[in-house]
């Protein structure tokens, strides 16, 4: 290490304004000026350097060493890209770091940083106890019922720091309930250092930033692919083989395979619309269809289906990560109410709402109308109630007062951007949370321009958690307190209500007589103890008798609960009234490091003059969402329509044209073909957002119904519910009906988790510590928060599950059960049925054989096992029976039923 | 057209359908298409083979067993400083600070203190090294739980088993790699929600075993096929889907459905021997208590785990009843109740596998997600202690740490770990490092994002206590 001259020390008189400053203004500003603040850093005052940047502190006064400045200058990292300073220059700030005294100063952002999380919940936008509201310096100087609480230069006779050090503030006794917990000595000492230095404002503004030139953004990052508006590409004439566009554009890169069977496309036309095998019926009749449309008029059918709702509902339900519990807490609450939202979205699809709408309903549907006014309840409005579950989907344990701070409400509405980004945007966003995206141009600025969209209505600190006062039993509800949308306007409410009102007045009669019943007790209990309160459980200790007598009014109680009437409510996301909370720059995505002002704005680099995110502030609401609704479904904005056309691509072929659905960012995967996938986005604008359209464009494609194998169709194993669902239909025992509240699952003794409901497993109860057993083994994602891409695993855990698991084994006797009835004895007659309900087409000779000389042989078996037993019932027929449930059963665990073709 | 007969010799030589895909992706961390579980190299040479995990849930106090405070007994009912105070969480019941009410002495050749509830535990402290400066950043089980186990306080990560076996794969494709066994008393917090895999593939899940009854889900039917059936229709099977197969040649996938099909059919004889402690000696099963009503529930456990170990099994975590070290309220009563069912088992599987030549090989861990404070809650002859989050006490055995050492300390009273402060982070990369593997080099990508278990966060690894 190089040893400076005494001489060099001397110089450097080390003073910040004559030697340091005009330093840093000639080498640092270009980045770290007040203006432009790289990575939240502005070298330009004294306050500013001691604040820090993203990465905390940049100097430790009195401590060169310990000083990340001093490391960055010595070591020439800093500054970027430019010579590195001179001994002079560097002993100057080391001077200058050993010289200053002065502590980081404490502001009012430090200072609002710890009172939002500590005070607001009794004293801001929700409540003002004691007339006091604490949000702001000129609030705090007003004060409430007793005064003003701090007085500048004064702590001792700031009622603020009176009550708070007394420990008096927040109240002990509340402190649970609200999820605040008391201040440390630390933050204690900061609030009182920014009375002692005069209660200072920082007159602070909002970081602007606009569209037409913004620093944090380089001009060639706006020319990357995936952020610039799709052109639509010219297409040359058809030529055999293309049907359509898209193969012309798919042939321009690769042949395409001869076309497939038309049995084969017809089985994979129906996994891909309804998730569901064609049944023996439908197979037939469209074998006998001689029309040369018919795979045309079987599209048509299929899209037709209710049953195309519910299985692209199910791909729309992955990609914003439904599920019907709260997660993140090992109570793994059940979300009773989140069904509504599954039923739009599948009403969505049977309808055909046009893309860009069904976007605009789940982002702002309470803002679409003013939901306030009671008058204005409709059933379609309500439906737009239900939308708004888009952004009720992420785990959530707010629930619990443990797991209910700051920190985890802004990890909810993390998880809901990471929803947006990943299955709207294509954008990876959550990484801008803590530091500036590393490979995307999303600075944290813009991460939270976004939170600051959602704030009107998931404020930090006027939390709505997920629990349920109402009790889903319609006793009292508190209005403000929850996040359920109450349809009190509706026939249903009202009939609900109506019924439930004598109950609920019935249980409190009840209540009311435990107290009476206690009095006596407790009168004797207090005098006894010597203590000024009981509670009834010590009662209920001290004294057996009134412990009988509680227990059977508890019990007329329990029943009487149980028959009130389940309340129409609705899980939603809405505007909750003027003066939203300012949102800052959380420094390393942490909620105690306040950073900048920020206001609602979507990134910057799909942003673009002409189509940028404005806001339009509405008479009922803040607008926040519906101007990100307007900016996602413009027509020219970069992603939205890509994104969408890509995931029809993706679970029409098993990969998208984007691999990664979720990242079509620098990090994402390449378009394997950019054209065809600019061609669809715009074909996909121009039809007004069809989606239905887009199905019969794609699946009449010759692209679609090419072979499979390697270079043609990919061969694919059908998902977990469709494996659940198609057993059960070729059982004969799907229950078709749509809707509705979630079946219930059923945990076994042994861990596995089933459930008896015979609907699609799309009505069935998705709670995410209980996955049904089949589903997961099958790959059902656990939604983390959601899942834009399935896995795929092949492990021997699914062979156990169909070999020896109920599901299968039962089913097969059902199956084989409704194949006698529909065709009688005859063997051949029997298997090619099977054939037919499973694979969709009649056995060769050679299968029919086997799968006969196999039936046999377990008929056999049957029959010698029966008769150990003597039964009353006829042998022959019995087992006959029973070895056709073998063959089933075996049809059940092959491939081809497994995959489609 | 390879023959029924090829391929299963080609089985025989240990390649298993599962690995014909893994010939597309023999590199750590690259894109994969299928996942599997054969064994993976290492980044450097691994000391430990498999890693057995008693995962104590609900926070083990550590001022009552393995950090011994004089100076509570000075401080003895005073209040708590404010800070402390601020990390409390049932606020109500808070009492002053409360000594520990057990004796503590040396023992080995160490000398290490621990307290008298671990007495068997002090017959092989010279094999075990105490981590007594662990912090976490969350004062609820649930998320300290995601944090021990996943590297966040949020779900939805991998966790650190599922990052192993990704890493490492496994030593016996007969039997599953990553083994839970939970206690038929009751689940940990978060329950499986512990072994879950996050968004790695779900080949690397952890497998709940069941120390009763039919140890894996549907290893066995119900009710089994009578007589010949079941050879019937796999033959059946085996005909379809070998047909299915050639009619799409080259198909990894389903060659590797085929192998699975077979590998369920030797899972049912293998699992059911390796889970079958009546072949153990009597002297073993007196080792681990299994003839005292107190420690059979768990000694049977841990007895399981070193069976499992020994078949190639790369890791085993034993669970314990529900959060029975949660203790809020009567804490004496709660200690023995714990320490009575664990320590005997815990120790006797240190002494069984060192005795087996299995210990250098094998990481043993014990700890919870946290520890507890050193003040009263609900005082007076019930007292407990509440949830304590800034310093806990964790110990580790075998596999190449440093038997007979300590490493970090927690400030005077207990409460906040003070010098070598150890994150859970650091306790990801120790627990891999041991294993051979870098944490900064264990990534999966996915949509773009290089994931680890220790994600962005700073981490060392513990060399203090490795041999």
């Amino acid at each position: 290490m190089a040893m400076w001259p005494v001489a060099f020390f001397l110089m450097a008189a080390g003073t910040f304004e004559s030697d340091v400053l005009p330093l840093f203004r000639s080498k640092c500003f270009t980045c770290h000026s007040e203006k432009a603040q790289s990575g939240g850093l502005s070298l330009e005052s004294r306050e500013s350097i001691l604040r820090g940047g993203k990465s905390g502190g940049v100097i430790v006064p009195g401590k060169p060493v310990d000083s990340l400045l001093m490391t960055l200058v010595s070591t020439g990292k800093m500054p970027m890209g430019a010579a590195k300073l001179s001994a002079i220059e560097t002993a100057a700030i080391r001077t200058w770091i050993e010289r200053e005294d002065r502590k980081a100063p404490v502001s009012e952002r430090d200072v609002t940083a710890i009172l939002s999380a500590k005070c607001w919940v009794c004293h801001g936008r929700r409540e003002k106890m004691a007339g006091l509201d604490l949000r702001t310096r000129e609030s705090m100087l007003k004060g409430g019922k007793s005064g003003p609480v701090i007085v500048g230069g004064k702590p001792e006779a700031s009622l603020l720091i009176k009550r708070i050090a007394a420990q008096e503030m927040p109240p002990p006794k509340l402190q649970e309930q609200y999820s605040v917990r008391g201040l440390t000595d630390d933050e204690l000492a900061k609030v009182r250092q920014w009375i002692v230095d005069g209660v200072r404002p920082d007159n602070e503004k909002p970081l602007e930033v606009s569209v037409a030139d913004d620093a944090a953004i380089k001009p060639k990052d706006r020319e990357f692919w995936a952020f610039r508006a799709p052109l639509r590409p010219p297409v040359s004439a058809l030529r055999a083989p293309a049907r359509n566009a898209i193969d012309v554009l798919t042939m321009e890169q690769k042949p395409l395979a001869p076309e497939a069977a038309d049995l084969t496309l017809m089985r994979r036309a129906w996994f891909d619309l309804t998730g569901l095998p064609p049944s023996p019926e439908e197979v037939e009749a469209f074998r006998a269809d001689r029309d040369p449309k018919r795979y045309e008029k079987l599209l048509d059918r299929l899209l037709e289906s209710p049953h195309y709702g519910e299985r692209w509902a199910r791909h729309w339900l992955d990609a914003v990560g439904y599920t019907d519990s709260e997660g993140g807490n090992s109570g793994d609450q059940l979300r009773p109410h989140a069904w509504r939202y599954r039923d739009y979205v599948i009403r969505s699809f049977n309808a055909n709402k046009p893309y860009d709408r069904f976007l605009t309903e789940q982002l702002a549907g309470d803002e679409l109308f003013d939901y306030r006014s009671a008058k204005s309840l409709t059933p379609g409005r309500i439906e737009l109630m239900a939308a708004t579950g888009f952004w009720r989907t992420a785990p959530d344990a707010t629930y619990s007062t443990e797991q209910n701070f700051i920190p985890e409400r802004m990890d909810v509405i993390a998880g809901q951007l990471e929803v947006l980004g990943s299955a709207v945007m294509g954008l990876s966003v959550g990484c801008a949370r803590c530091h500036d995206h590393k490979y995307d141009p999303i600075p944290t600025r813009d991460y939270y321009r976004l939170v600051s969209i959602l704030t009107p209505a998931y404020d930090p600190y006027h939390w709505l958690p997920p629990v349920f006062p109402c009790g889903g039993v319609g006793a009292k509800c508190d209005e403000n307190g929850t996040r359920y949308f109450l349809p009190k306007a509706t026939p249903e409410w009202q009939e609900a209500t109506a019924f439930n009102d004598p109950v609920t007045r019935r249980i409190e009669e009840l209540q009311k007589r435990i107290e009476e019943k206690a009095a006596p007790y407790r009168e004797k209990y207090l005098a006894e103890k010597k203590v000024k309160e009981a509670k009834l459980g010590e009662l209920e200790a001290a004294y057996e008798p009134f412990k009988r007598e509680k227990a059977a009014i508890d019990e007329q109680i329990r029943k009487e609960r149980a028959n009130l009437k389940p309340l129409p409510l609705v899980r939603a996301l809405f505007d909750l009234g003027p003066e939203p909370p300012p949102t800052r720059i959380l420094m390393r995505g942490d909620a105690t490091s306040p950073g900048a002002l920020v206001t609602p704005g979507a990134p910057s680099i799909l942003n673009a003059s002409g189509r940028d995110y404005r806001l339009e502030p509405l008479a009922h609401s803040s607008g926040r969402r519906l101007a990100l609704a307007k900016w996602l479904t413009h027509p020219e904005h970069p992603l939205t329509a890509r994104v969408a056309v890509n995931r029809i691509w993706q679970h029409h072929f098993g990969v998208g044209l984007v691999a990664s659905p979720g990242n079509f960012g620098r990090m994402g995967s390449a378009p394997e073909n950019q054209k065809l996938l600019d061609w669809l986005a715009s074909e996909f604008v121009a039809s007004a957002w069809d989606v239905k359209g887009m199905h019969r464009l794609v699946m009449t494609s010759a692209t679609y119904r090419q072979q499979s194998g390697d270079s043609g169709f990919p061969l694919r194993r059908i998902d977990a519910e469709s494996v659940r669902d198609s057993i059960l239909k070729i059982a004969g025992r799907l229950d078709t009906k749509a809707f509705g509240a979630a079946d219930p699952i059923k945990p076994q003794p042994d861990g596995e988790v089933i459930t008896e409901s015979l609907r699609r497993s799309v009505y069935v109860t998705h709670r995410r510590t209980q996955p049904i057993s089949l589903l997961e083994t099958f790959d059902q994602p656990f939604m983390n928060p959601n899942c834009v891409r399935r896995g795929l695993s092949v492990v021997s855990s699914q062979a156990l599950h169909l070999m020896n698991g109920d599901l299968a084994r039962d089913n097969a006797r059902f199956m084989a059960g409704r194949i006698i009835d529909a065709v009688g004895d005859d063997a051949a007659a029997q298997i090619e049925r099977a054939y037919l309900l499973a694979f969709a087409r009649k056995p060769t000779a050679d299968e029919l054989q086997a799968a006969t000389f196999a039936m046999e042989g377990a008929s056999k078996e049957w029959a010698k096992d029966l008769e150990k037993n003597q039964p009353a019932e006829p042998v022959k027929s019995r087992s006959r029976w029973l070895g056709l449930a073998t063959v089933c059963h075996t049809l059940m665990n092959s491939a081809e039923f497994l995959y489609i073709d | 057209m390879p023959t029924r007969r090829d391929f299963f010799s080609r089985m025989g030589d240990g390649l298993t359908g599962a690995a014909l895909a893994s010939l597309f992706a023999e590199d750590l961390g690259a894109k994969q298409a299928l996942y599997d579980l054969t064994p993976k190299k290492p980044h450097q040479t691994p000391r430990a083979k498999s890693v057995i995990q008693l995962f104590m849930n609900g926070g083990p106090s550590q001022v009552d067993l393995f950090d011994y405070k004089p100076a509570l007994a000075k401080y003895a009912g005073q209040p708590p400083s404010r800070d402390l105070a601020a990390e409390v969480r049932a606020v109500r019941e808070t009492g002053g600070l409360m000594p520990s009410p057990y004796k503590f002495s040396k023992h080995g050749k160490s000398g290490i203190e621990l307290s008298e509830m671990l007495p068997h535990l002090g017959k092989v402290v010279d094999d075990i090294a105490i981590v007594r400066s662990m912090f976490t950043t969350h004062l609820a089980h649930e998320a300290a739980l995601f944090l021990m186990h996943g590297g966040r306080i949020l779900p939805t990560r991998p966790s650190l088993g599922s990052w192993i076996v990704y890493g490492l794969g496994s030593e016996n494709q007969n039997l599953p790699a990553y083994v839970v066994l939970d206690d038929p008393k009751g689940p940990p917090i978060n329950f499986i929600q512990n072994w879950q895999t996050g968004w790695l593939p779900a080949v690397f899940q952890g497998t709940r075993v069941r120390s009763e009854g039919s140890p894996i889900l549907n290893l066995h039917a119900k009710q089994e096929y009578p007589g010949g059936i079941v050879d019937l229709s796999r033959s059946l099977l085996h005909r379809m889907d070998a047909g299915h197969r050639d009619r799409h040649p080259g198909n990894v996938e389903l060659e590797a459905r085929i192998a699975n099909y077979e590998l369920a059919a030797r899972m049912q004889m293998e699992a059911t021997d390796a889970l079958d402690i009546s072949k153990e000696s009597e002297a073993a099963k007196n080792a681990y208590g299994l003839n005292d009503e107190r420690t059979a529930s768990y000694g049977k456990r841990c007895l399981m785990a070193r069976r499992l170990v020994e078949r190639g099994v790369r890791l085993v975590q034993v669970y314990i009843e529900g959060q029975i070290w949660d203790n809020h309220t009567k804490i004496r009563q709660g200690l023995e109740y714990a320490c009575g069912k664990t320590d005997q088992p815990a120790a006797a599987l240190i002494s069984d596998l060192k005795e087996r030549g299995l210990l250098d090989s094998t990481l043993v861990i014990w700890g919870g997600e946290f520890g507890r404070l050193p003040i009263a809650q609900d005082p007076g002859p019930n007292a407990g202690r509440d949830h304590g989050p800034s310093g806990f006490s964790i110990w580790m055995a075998g596999g190449g740490i440093k038997g007979g050492t300590t490493y970090g300390s927690t400030d005077e009273i207990g409460y906040r770990a003070a010098d070598n402060k150890v994150s859970v982070h650091d306790f990801h990369a120790t627990v891999l490092h041991m294993l051979g593997m870098n944490h900064r080099n264990l990534v999966f990508e996915r949509e773009g994002r290089q994931e680890r278990i220790t994600d962005e966060f700073p981490a060392r690894v513990l060399t203090e206590i490795i041999a």
